[in-house]
C-alpha cells in the first residue's frame, strides 16, 4: 500500500513531463491528444487514466472544440472510502470494469478506441479541477462530450439510476450518450487460473488418503460428534436469518442517522434485519438449546454434587435470562404485545 | 364473547396436554391398586383421551376466523380452489378433468384439468358427497372452509404415531400438543384459508411417517402404504419435490454411514417404483419423474441400491476378501461413472429437463433476486428473518438443539431421518419465508422429543424420591434413567428441588408457548385479507368490505363477457367472485404476458391504451388504498410490475420511475411515474372527492 501511490505519483511525473515534451515539440493537434491519451492508457492500471488539474486542462479546456474524443471521469475522493453508504470503492471498481471491457472488446476497432476514454480524479490533488466542473458531492460521474466547451454546463452527469445497476447500466449509459458500443461486461473470474489449479492439486493429493480412510470406515463421516456439530450449525445458520442476510446483503449494523459515532445493532421492524441482531439472537437460541441437553444428559455424570448445584444453578439463570432477552427483543422488534385470553372478570 | 371463551380453551388445553402426558406415567403407578383397570389399559385410555383433546383443540383453534369475520374463504389463490371445486361438485369428475377455461388468460385460456393439483378439491368434493350421503345438507362453501382445519386434525394424529416410532408415545403426545397449535402451521390452515397447503401438509408427513415405518419394519404393506401417501401429496402440493429429494437423500445417508440393511432395500424400491408409477398419473406432474432434473436424485439412489444390493450378493457368493476389494472399487466406479454419462447424455440431448427456476433459487438463494423478478416479488418467498422464526415457532426454536442432541445421542433409521427432515427444511425456511410450513413438523417432533425426554427424566427423579421417602426402600420403581441412579447420596432433597425447578420453568416455558400460539392466530393469522379489519378512533372495529363490494359490481355492473385488466394478484378473485374474464391471474404461468399488463400499467395513457385494445380490454381495475391507508395497493406494488414488464420489454426501465433511487408518488415523484396509468388511475381525481372514491374506472 506504502509503494503503489509513489509509483502512482512517480507515473504522473513521467507523463506530465513527457506531455509537456511532446507539447513543446508538437503543436495540438486532435490525433496527437489521442495518441496521448492512449499511451496514458496503456500505463494504467484497468485502463482508467488518472487525471490531475494540468492533464483536465490540457486534454479538455485548452483544447478546440469539437475534440475526436469523449471522456468519462469518475470524481473520486480517497477520504471517503471509508463511508460504505456511499459505495465509491464498489462503484469505482465496476468503472474499471466497464474501462477494461471497453478496451478489450474493442481491441480490434482502433477508431472507436480513441474516441472514448475514461478517467478518474482525486479530490485531494485535484481541487479545482472538482470545483471546474461544480461537483459538490459523490458518487459522481460526468461525460465530457466531444462538443463540451464548458466543463460545467456541457458535459452529461451520469444519473443515480444509472449506476444502480453496476457496470451493465453504466456501459448503457456511454452506450446512449457516445454511440459507441461497450459490449459485454467482462468481469474476473471468482477464481484465478493459479488458484483453480492448486485447488486441483490439492484434491489430487487428498484423493488417495480420503479413498484410503473410506475403504477403513474411519472417516469424518463416522463421527458422531461431527454430525452433531454440523447440524448445530446449520440450525443456528438457519434460524439466525443468516440466508436473510445474504440474499439482502445486509450489512452486520448500521450507522445512526441521528448520531453517526453510535452504531445502530437491532432493527425495528419485522422481515428486516441486521447481520450482528441475527447472529446475536441465533447465539440466544442455540444456547438455551444446548444447556437443556447438557443439563440432562451432561451433568448427570458428574461426581461432584457442588459442581452439579453449582452447574446447574448458573445454566438455568443463563437460560432463564436469554429467553427473556429474546421475548422482549421480539415484542420491540415486531411490536406485536403478546397476551392471554383470560376471562374478564379475572382482571 | 364466544371467540374469547374458544381461545381460553385453547390456552388452557395445550399446557394441559404435555402436563397430563407425564401424569399419565405418575397416574398408572400410584393408583394401580385402587382402579380395577390395568396400568395398561389406563394408560391407553388417558392416551387416547388425551389425543382426542388435542384433535378436538387442533380444529377449534383454527376456527377464530369464522368467529372475528364470517364463513368465507381467504386471501387469493383460495378462491381459485373454490372455483374448481364448484365446478367439480356440479359437473363431475370428467368434466373437471377435462376442464378448458377460456375466463382467465385471455386471450390464451388455460387447461385447469392439466395445470392443477386435483387432490385439495377432489377430497374437498369428497368429503361434500359423503356428508351429502349421510343426507347433511351442507353448502360446499363450509365444506371448503373447514376442510383445512378438519386435516389439520389429522396431522396431530399422525405426529403422534410420527413421534411413536422415532422416540416414545410420550414424545408423541407432545408432538401432537405442539403441532395443533403451532402458528408456522396455523398460518396456513385457519378455517377459510382453503389451500393445497392445508391437506399437503397432512400427506407430507403421513408419508414421511409410513415410510420410517417401512424402514423400521422392512415390511412391504408400510412401504406400499407409503407409496400411497407420497401420490397423495402428488396430487396435492408442487411441494412433493421435497419428498422425493429428502428420502433419497436420506437413503444416501444410510448408505455412507453404512448403515444399508434389506429393510432399507424393500421400503426404498417399493415406494419409488409405486410411487413414481402413481404420481405420473396426476396429468400435471406426467413423466416429470423420469424426465425432469429436479426427480434425478431419487433415480439415482434407486440404481445406487440396486448396485448394493448386487455387491451384498456378490460378497455371499466371494469368499476371497481381496477378490471383493478389487470388485468393489470397479463396480462402484463404473456404476458411478455410468450414472454421470446417462445424465450429462440425458441433459444434452434434452431428454432430462434442467432445474426449474424455483428449485434452483433454493440451493442458490440470491439466483432468483437476479433472474426471476416474478419469484422474488412474491412476498412469500422474501427470505425469512429472524422475526419471522420467533413469531412461527416460539419456545420451538429453543428446544431445537437440544432434541437434535437427544437425537443424536440415541441414533437410530428413524432419528436420522426426522435429523435430516428437520435440518433441510430449516435451511429452506431459512431462505423462503411460505417454506416454515414444511419445517413445522419437523421441528415440533424433535422439540417434543427435548420435552419429553426431559420431562420423563424430571419426573422420574422425583417420583423415585417420593418413594423412597415413604417406602424407606432405595430401589425406585421407574428410575431406570441415568438422571436418578446418580443420586442416590445425601442430595436428595437438593436433588428434588432442583427437579422441581427445572420442571416449573419447563411448565411456564410451555404455558407461555400456548398463549403465544393462541394470540398469533387470532391476532395475525386470522384475517381473511379480502375483509379488512381496522380498530377506530374509539377502539371499535372497522370492517372494509372493499373488495367484495368491488367484485360484486363488476358482476353486476359489467356486460357478461367483459374482459377485466387487472395486476395478476387479482385475478382469481375476479372471476371466482367478478365472473368475469380475466386477462392474467396468481397463476403465473406465462410471464410474457403478465409483462404485457405490467408494461401497460406503468406506460402512457396513450400507449397503454394501443396495448389494451390489442388485449380486448374493456375495463381496469387498480386497488388504490390511499383513502384508507391499505399498505399493501397497487401503488406499493408498482415497483414489481415495473421490474417484471422490464424483464421483457427493455423500453420499461426502473429508474424512470425513481427519483435519485427512492420510490416517492408524491409531487417531487419522477415525471415518467406521474404519467403513468397506474399512478392517473390511482389518483384519478383524488383530490376532488375523498368520500366516494372507491370503485375502479372504466
Amino acid at each position: 500500500m506504502a509503494i503503489s501511490p509513489k509509483m502512482n505519483h512517480l507515473i504522473l511525473y513521467f507523463a506530465a513531463i513527457m506531455t509537456l515534451l511532446v507539447s513543446l515539440s508538437t503543436s495540438d493537434s486532435n490525433s496527437d491528444l489521442v495518441s496521448e491519451l492512449l499511451n496514458l492508457q496503456s500505463q494504467s492500471e484497468a485502463g482508467v487514466i488518472h487525471l490531475n488539474d494540468q492533464l483536465v486542462s490540457r486534454f479538455l479546456t485548452s483544447t478546440k472544440t469539437p475534440r475526436s474524443y469523449s471522456i468519462l471521469i469518475f470524481f473520486d475522493a480517497h477520504q471517503l472510502h471509508n463511508k460504505p453508504e456511499l459505495h465509491l470503492q464498489e462503484l469505482r471498481n465496476e468503472f474499471s470494469l466497464v474501462a477494461s471491457s471497453f478496451i478489450a472488446n474493442n481491441v480490434d476497432n482502433p477508431s472507436s478506441r480513441g474516441k472514448l476514454f475514461f478517467c478518474y480524479l482525486e479530490f485531494k490533488e485535484s481541487q479545482s479541477s472538482f470545483a471546474l466542473f461544480a461537483v459538490n458531492s459523490l458518487p459522481h460521474i460526468r461525460l465530457v462530450g466531444p462538443d463540451a466547451k464548458s466543463l460545467k454546463d456541457d458535459s452529461v452527469q451520469m444519473e443515480q439510476g444509472d449506476f444502480a445497476r453496476m457496470a451493465e447500466s453504466m456501459a448503457d449509459f456511454v452506450q446512449s450518450r457516445t454511440k459507441l458500443t461497450v459490449g459485454p461486461i467482462q468481469r474476473p473470474p471468482l477464481l484465478s487460473k493459479k488458484q483453480i489449479g492448486l485447488i486441483v492439486v490439492v484434491i489430487l493429493i487428498w484423493i488417495p488418503f480420503m479413498a484410503k480412510k473410506i475403504f477403513a470406515g474411519e472417516t469424518l463421516l463416522h463421527d458422531r460428534k461431527i454430525w452433531l456439530l454440523g447440524s448445530v450449525f446449520v440450525y443456528f445458520f438457519s434460524v439466525s436469518g443468516a440466508m436473510h442476510n445474504i440474499i439482502r446483503k445486509m450489512p452486520m449494523f448500521l450507522a445512526d442517522r441521528n448520531d453517526p459515532n453510535k452504531l445502530v445493532f437491532f432493527y425495528q421492524g419485522s422481515g428486516m434485519q441486521l447481520g450482528a441482531e441475527g447472529f446475536a439472537v441465533g447465539f440466544l437460541y442455540t444456547i438455551v438449546g444446548l444447556l437443556l441437553a447438557l443439563m440432562t444428559h451432561g451433568l448427570v455424570r458428574v461426581k461432584s454434587v457442588s459442581i452439579q448445584r453449582w452447574v446447574m444453578i448458573v445454566s438455568l439463570l443463563i437460560s432463564f435470562w436469554a429467553v427473556n432477552k429474546v421475548i422482549y427483543l421480539d415484542n420491540w422488534k415486531t411490536g406485536y404485545g403478546v397476551h392471554g385470553f383470560w376471562p374478564s372478570s379475572w382482571n | 364473547m364466544v371467540g374469547k371463551t374458544e381461545s381460553q380453551n385453547g390456552a388452557v388445553k395445550a399446557t394441559a396436554a404435555p402436563a397430563m402426558n407425564l401424569e399419565s406415567d405418575l397416574f398408572s403407578n400410584f393408583s394401580f391398586k385402587s382402579f380395577k383397570l390395568k396400568t395398561k389399559q389406563q394408560e391407553l385410555l388417558l392416551r387416547v383421551s388425551i389425543l382426542g383433546l388435542v384433535y378436538i383443540l387442533a380444529f377449534i383453534t383454527r376456527l377464530f376466523s369464522v368467529l372475528r369475520y364470517e364463513s368465507m374463504i381467504h386471501e387469493f389463490d383460495p378462491y381459485f380452489n373454490y372455483r374448481t371445486t364448484l365446478f367439480l361438485t356440479e359437473k363431475g369428475f370428467y368434466e373437471f378433468w377435462n376442464w378448458f377455461d377460456s375466463e382467465s388468460w385471455y386471450p390464451l385460456g388455460r387447461i385447469i384439468g392439466g395445470t392443477l393439483y386435483p387432490g385439495l378439491m377432489v377430497t374437498a368434493a369428497f368429503i361434500y358427497w359423503t356428508l351429502r350421503f349421510l343426507r347433511f345438507a351442507v353448502h360446499i362453501r363450509e365444506v371448503c372452509v373447514l376442510t383445512a382445519p378438519f386435516f389439520a386434525s389429522n396431522t396431530t394424529v399422525v405426529a403422534y404415531f410420527f413421534g411413536k416410532e422415532i422416540w416414545d408415545s410420550g414424545a408423541g403426545l407432545v408432538a401432537a400438543a405442539f403441532i395443533a397449535i403451532c402458528p408456522g402451521y396455523i398460518s396456513r390452515s385457519v378455517a377459510g384459508s382453503y389451500d393445497n397447503e392445508g391437506v399437503a401438509i397432512f400427506a407430507l408427513l403421513l408419508t414421511f411417517y409410513l415410510f420410517v415405518k417401512a424402514v423400521n419394519t422392512g415390511s412391504l404393506a408400510w412401504a406400499l402404504a407409503s407409496a400411497f401417501g407420497y401420490f397423495y401429496m402428488v396430487s396435492a402440493w408442487g411441494g412433493y419435490v421435497f419428498i422425493i429429494n429428502l428420502i433419497p437423500l436420506y437413503v444416501l445417508v444410510l448408505l455412507i454411514t453404512g448403515r444399508y440393511s434389506m429393510r432399507l432395500y424393500v421400503a426404498y424400491n417399493c415406494m419409488y417404483v409405486l410411487g413414481m408409477l402413481l404420481a405420473m398419473q396426476i396429468r400435471f406432474v406426467g413423466f416429470q419423474h423420469v424426465q425432469s432434473g429436479e426427480h434425478m436424485a431419487a433415480m439415482g439412489v434407486f440404481f445406487l441400491m440396486q448396485v448394493f444390493y448386487f455387491l451384498d450378493w456378490v460378497k455371499y457368493m466371494l469368499s476371497d476378501t481381496k477378490l471383493f476389494q478389487a470388485f468393489l472399487r470397479i463396480t462402484v466406479t463404473s456404476a458411478i461413472a455410468v450414472g454421470a454419462l446417462a445424465l450429462g447424455v440425458g441433459t444434452a440431448s434434452g431428454y432430462i429437463s434442467p432445474w426449474t427456476g424455483r428449485f434452483y433459487s433454493l440451493l442458490d438463494p440470491t439466483y432468483a433476486k437476479d433472474n426471476i423478478p416474478i419469484i422474488a416479488s412474491v412476498s412469500e418467498h422474501q427470505p425469512t428473518a429472524w422475526s419471522s422464526f420467533m413469531f412461527d415457532f416460539h419456545i420451538l426454536l429453543f428446544l431445537f438443539p437440544a432434541g437434535l442432541y437427544f437425537c443424536f445421542k440415541k441414533l437410530s433409521d428413524a432419528t436420522i431421518f426426522i435429523v435430516m427432515y428437520g435440518l433441510t427444511s430449516m435451511y429452506f425456511a431459512g431462505v423462503m419465508v411460505r417454506l416454515i410450513l414444511v419445517a413445522t413438523p419437523a421441528v415440533c417432533l424433535i422439540s417434543a422429543i427435548a420435552v419429553s425426554a426431559t420431562i420423563k427424566n424430571l419426573t422420574s427423579l422425583l417420583r423415585t424420591k417420593s418413594k423412597t421417602a415413604v417406602a424407606g426402600s432405595s430401589k425406585g420403581t421407574g428410575g431406570s434413567k441415568a438422571s436418578s441412579k446418580a443420586s442416590f447420596d445425601q442430595s436428595q432433597p437438593f436433588q428434588k428441588n432442583g427437579a422441581i425447578a427445572l420442571l416449573l420453568g419447563a411448565f411456564y416455558l410451555l404455558s407461555k408457548y400456548a398463549t403465544h400460539c393462541t394470540w398469533v392466530t387470532s391476532e395475525a393469522y386470522s384475517s381473511p385479507s379480502i375483509v379488512l379489519a381496522a380498530r377506530g378512533a374509539h377502539g371499535n372495529r372497522v370492517i372494509f368490505d372493499d373488495y367484495r363490494e368491488a367484485y360484486f359490481w363488476l358482476r353486476q355492473n359489467t356486460p357478461p363477457d367483459a374482459k377485466v385488466m387487472s395486476w395478476w394478484d387479482y385475478g382469481y378473485q375476479i372471476t371466482a367472485m367478478g365472473n368475469r374474464t380475466v386477462i392474467v391471474d396468481n397463476n403465473t404461468w406465462n410471464n410474457t404476458h403478465i409483462a404485457t399488463v405490467g408494461r401497460a400499467m406503468s406506460s402512457y395513457e396513450d400507449e397503454a391504451y394501443e396495448i389494451m385494445r390489442s388485449l380486448d380490454v374493456d375495463y381496469v381495475l387498480v386497488v388504490f388504498g390511499g383513502v384508507t391507508g391499505y399498505s399493501s395497493d397497487d401503488i406499493n406494488k408498482f415497483l414489481w410490475m415495473v421490474r417484471i414488464g422490464g424483464g421483457v420489454f427493455p423500453v420499461i426501465k426502473e429508474p424512470d420511475y425513481l427519483v435519485n433511487g427512492d420510490y416517492r408518488v408524491d409531487k417531487g415523484a419522477a415525471p415518467k411515474m406521474l404519467n403513468c396509468l397506474m399512478y392517473k388511475l390511482s389518483y384519478y381525481r383524488f383530490g376532488e372527492l375523498v368520500t366516494e372514491y372507491g370503485k375502479p374506472p372504466g
